[in-house]
């Protein structure tokens, strides 16, 4: 479960995220900033429903035909001189990317942000084979040297840290001296990392949208580490989630622009390279050796299912910038590398509900999220058909809860029974009462009350003043 | 074929069996997209009317906007690199810097103490690490884009990845006829390329201002890995 | 103009003051309100937490139960919201489908009634007080109700309305969410709880009733001096304090 993330237990990695102020202040400021940024980038254009909309048609088109766009992609890169490994598994793909490795007795890798590499653990297969990975994404970079501390965001992966804690460590690991001002910080990063971008035998990226028509992959950053790692080390490795991919370059103008604002609230971030094959002949920089690994690893199972609208993600984190639930606990609290709604949705899919089975409860399904959302996923929807499936086929829910279900059904299909138990509410409830509030409820209440007063129930209940009413001769 | 695919035939064999292909792919036919708000950004803007957008889009982006005549592409150069501090000016090997007769001009700077070097795509080592300590990089844009205010740059042979991005600054001089709304306008030239069965850059860069990163507390640090600083020349064509 | 008013489960138990003022000031706006005493709950509880086989015989008894009426007023834009989720539950095409599309058809939030179908702004309605409006999530994001309220709301004489910081938050209610997850409710609506007090308003508003016993039984548990309030309240009172 290489895409776990901290504590097991659930509930303990929810404490700990909201008792930590540290990160609940970083992450508070963090999405204010964020969403206030995106929505004003969408304001701007006038149409973002439209833009939305073609979003969604879109990627929606490219996935229900995954395979033809994938294999079109494949062709072309090896055409163009590229090799194409496609892997089922974490594993599997790991297993390859050793392999080039090996064959190119290479020992420091340079590494660009990538969530799938996150997701397969490829640093650490890479470490056992004896290389050095550098991340080389400042966020990245700073969690490396803080003991491999998780991302907590698909975006921004330290986001849960603030700047004199990023002091804290640089100073301990790296015998940094200066301030916690962020431009002082960066500074000392960009001396820090040059050398080894210079020195790096091969580089690794993700990829953020792969054109399947040109075989060209685009790196959406605002760094200039992509850049770094594309043009100087002498082999290109780029691995991709099966699912980012799109039919052509008019296409990728739509994602990217959809991408950049939803994120960032940028019209285009500092650095969009699209790399197509190895350098040619004629050039000095650009790798002489091109891979790309394709990685399923879970994502087929989603295919055909009701959820297969958890693909069209273009991995923005608009949604986790405008979460509340996020806000308070966390990316660590998910478990996941893929925190937020996206998360919530993605995370159980691609494990199973024996390690997410709450996630999908995680959730007060304001619609945020899916109002945001740049390619129209349904995530609040997503949410609630996971928990469908998990009372329905993978029949997790409690006991105490199927039985309450169960009599809701009862009461509420049938009128007279309705009738009888909002009658008997005041009268069950008022043992517990006092000033017409309930203060310390009982069995199943308490979870409410533990937080808020609960008001008594009425005598009359509306229904029975409407009655009167009527009786006495209706309307006033 | 130059290249090799592995284990596709499995691999893509279960992603159609999942959606509900039965029978090998045929070929899918792009559907027309019922909107297309792109086209109408900047829609029937004149040449002017651009460079007026991208002058105001350098402002978000952290990037010095110069504008020039053809005549004067030499002095205001000149004045760019003096104001950037430059003792040293790496530039890709681009016909562009002939015709617009700059030649002279770096010779003559020669004389001054100031390093220039043009990027060899004949000596990778020596292109690489004079552009790792160089203070300016400087091209020629192929494209720029009004709205996000973006230099778009071909690199094949001689305009090195490296030009734009190793140095300290960057330096892009954007002749006025290759402004174009936005990334709408590149993508589509590019596609017709890929249409037309060219073969396109091996890579396309598309460059908005300095590096940056908000990494830190989402604040925006202006100077990460690429360069710190950033001009766009805007000039006359020739 | 007939309305068949839809009075929801917990304004029935908790709220029938506000259900009592809706009713009145349908009327007063001309419309002859009736009550379908067979009607229960929306399913809002069994639907979010995947009791979907549950949520279809709840669906199947409203559908019937409002199938006479003209119009369906409801006092929570949330369980109204439900009513229009019906049509996803049934099979595409089948009868119960297309009853359920006709229901959808003429349900309302109230405010939105008054508003789009009644096509009124004013009320009528005075009150002296300064208030600050919740905004809760289903009637703004999924039902797509976000001016009426206000529109209501600004033509209230003497009304002093206060822009609530952040509105477009959620307080942390989420139906079972709020039990589930009781510790991140608590943060939701601790936080919700702040905002609403740096306006400074002495009263609460808000047009859906779970949102309302959630911020409401916070503000009481902590002692709050502010008021909570149903808008229908506010819109038919006729100068009271």
């Amino acid at each position: 479960m290489p895409m776990h993330i901290g504590e097991k237990d659930f509930r303990k990695r929810v404490s700990k995220g909201i008792s930590d102020d540290y990160m609940r202040g970083a992450v508070r400021s963090a999405q204010e900033r964020l969403q206030n940024r995106r929505a004003a980038a969408a304001e701007e254009l006038g149409d973002w429903e439209e833009w939305r909309t073609l979003g969604q048609q879109i990627r929606s088109h490219t996935i229900e035909h995954l395979d033809y766009y994938l294999h079109q992609l494949s062709d072309k890169v090896a055409e163009l001189g590229g090799h194409v490994f496609f892997a089922e598994t974490g594993e599997e793909a790991n297993e390859y990317i050793k392999q080039v490795i090996q064959k190119k007795n290479a020992k420091k890798i340079a590494k660009s942000k990538s969530m799938v590499t996150e997701e397969i653990s490829m640093n650490a297969a890479l470490e056992e084979i004896g290389c050095e990975v550098i991340e080389t994404d400042l966020g990245e970079y700073i969690l490396q040297i803080d003991d491999h501390d998780p991302p907590s965001h698909i975006v921004a992966p330290a986001l849960h840290k603030n700047k004199e804690q990023i002091r804290d460590v640089f100073k301990e690991r790296l015998n940094y001296k200066k301030t916690e001002h962020p431009e002082e910080l960066a500074l000392f990063a960009r001396e820090k990392l040059r050398e080894e971008f210079l020195a790096a035998d091969v580089g690794i990226t993700g990829c953020n949208f792969a054109v399947a028509e040109s075989g060209s992959f685009a790196l959406v950053t605002n760094e200039g580490n992509a850049r770094m790692v594309t043009a100087l080390p002498n082999t290109q490795i780029t691995v991709m989630g099966m699912e980012r991919i799109v039919p052509g370059w008019e296409e990728l103008d739509i994602v990217v622009s959809l991408l950049t604002r939803a994120a960032v609230g940028q019209k285009l971030t500092s650095y969009i390279t699209a790399l197509t094959g190895p350098k040619q002949a004629e050039e000095a920089d650009g790798p002489e050796e091109f891979h790309l690994v394709i990685v399923d690893n879970g994502r087929s199972k989603i295919l055909g299912t009701e959820f297969q609208e958890a693909l069209h993600c273009i991995r923005c984190a608009a949604c986790i910038n405008v979460c509340p639930v996020y806000r308070h606990v966390g990316g660590h609290a998910y478990g996941s590398i893929y925190p937020g709604p996206i998360g919530a949705v993605l995370s159980p899919l691609l494990s199973d509900y024996d390690e997410y089975k709450e996630l999908p409860y995680a959730s007060s399904l304001c619609g945020a999220c899916t109002e945001v959302c740049p390619v129209k996923i349904p995530l609040h929807e997503q949410l609630i058909m996971h928990r469908r499936k998990i009372v329905e086929d993978e029949k997790k829910s409690t006991l105490a809860e199927r039985v309450a279900m169960r009599g809701f059904e009862q009461i509420v299909h049938s009128a007279n029974l309705y009738r009888t138990a909002t009658k008997m509410a005041p009268f069950l409830t008022t043992p517990f009462a006092k000033n017409n509030r309930i203060t310390k409820g009982p069995g199943p209440l308490r979870n409410w009350t533990d937080i808020r007063d609960l008001p008594q129930p009425a005598n009359e209940r509306f229904r029975d003043w409407f009655k009167k009413r009527n009786k006495q001769g209706g309307a006033i | 074929m130059k290249g090799s695919i592995m284990n596709r035939d499995r691999f893509l064999t279960n992603i159609r069996t999942k959606i509900g292909g039965l029978t090998a792919s045929q070929p899918v036919e792009k559907p027309v997209w019922t909107v297309s708000p792109q086209k109408k950004v900047l829609k029937d803007y004149t040449p002017d009317q651009l460079v007026e957008v991208l002058e105001e889009q350098c402002q978000h982006i952290h990037t010095d906007f110069f504008r020039t005549s053809s005549n004067s592409l030499e002095k205001t150069l000149d004045e760019v690199l003096n104001h950037y501090g430059a003792k040293s000016v790496i530039y890709s090997n681009d016909e562009r810097f002939v015709s617009y007769q700059l030649n002279p001009y770096f010779e003559s700077s020669l004389s001054t103490g100031r390093e220039i070097y043009r990027w060899n795509e004949k000596d990778k080592e020596t292109s690489i690490s004079f552009a790792e300590k160089a203070d300016v990089g400087l091209t020629f844009s192929d494209m720029t884009l009004a709205e996000s205010g973006t230099i778009v740059l071909f690199n094949k042979k001689g305009q090195g990845r490296s030009v734009s991005l190793l140095p300290r600054d960057y330096i892009a001089i954007v002749p006025k006829s290759t402004i174009v709304p936005r990334m709408t306008q590149a993508t589509s030239y590019v596609q017709e390329m890929v249409d037309n069965g060219e073969d396109i850059a091996s890579c396309i860069n598309f460059i908005t201002g300095p590096s940056n990163s908000a990494d830190i507390e989402m604040k925006l640090v202006v100077g990460v890995h690429g360069p710190i600083r950033a001009a766009y020349i805007i000039v006359d064509d020739k | 103009m007939r309305v068949s008013f839809f009075i929801t489960c917990l304004g029935d138990i908790f709220y029938a003051n506000a259900g009592k003022s809706a009713v009145e000031l349908l009327e007063r706006l001309g419309c002859e309100v009736d009550f379908p005493p067979t009607q229960t709950c929306c399913g809002q509880p069994a639907y979010n937490s995947g009791y979907h086989k549950e949520t279809l015989e709840v669906a199947k008894h409203m559908v019937e139960v409002f199938e006479h009426a003209d119009y369906v007023v409801g006092i929570s834009g949330s369980c109204v919201y439900m009513i229009h989720e019906y049509v996803h539950l049934f099979e595409d095409g089948s009868n119960w489908q297309k009853r359920a599309k006709a229901l959808k058809r003429k349900t309302y939030e109230l405010t939105q009634f008054i508003v789009d179908v009644l096509g009124i702004e004013d009320v009528g309605a005075s009150y002296h007080g300064t208030a600050t409006y919740h905004t809760s999530c289903h009637m703004t994001r999924l039902l797509g109700v976000k001016e009426a309220p206000f529109r209501l709301l600004e033509n209230v004489k003497g009304l002093r309305l206060i822009d609530l910081p952040n509105r477009n938050d959620c307080c942390g209610f989420g139906g079972t969410f709020s039990v589930k997850m009781a510790s991140i409710s608590e943060q939701m609506v601790d936080e919700k709880v702040q905002h609403i007090e740096e306006t400074e308003a002495d009263l609460l508003l808000g047009a859906d009733g779970s949102c309302l016993m959630n911020i409401g039984g916070r503000i009481t548990r902590q002692g709050k001096p502010i008021e909570v309030k149903h808008i229908a309240e506010i819109l038919n009172s006729r100068g009271e304090e």
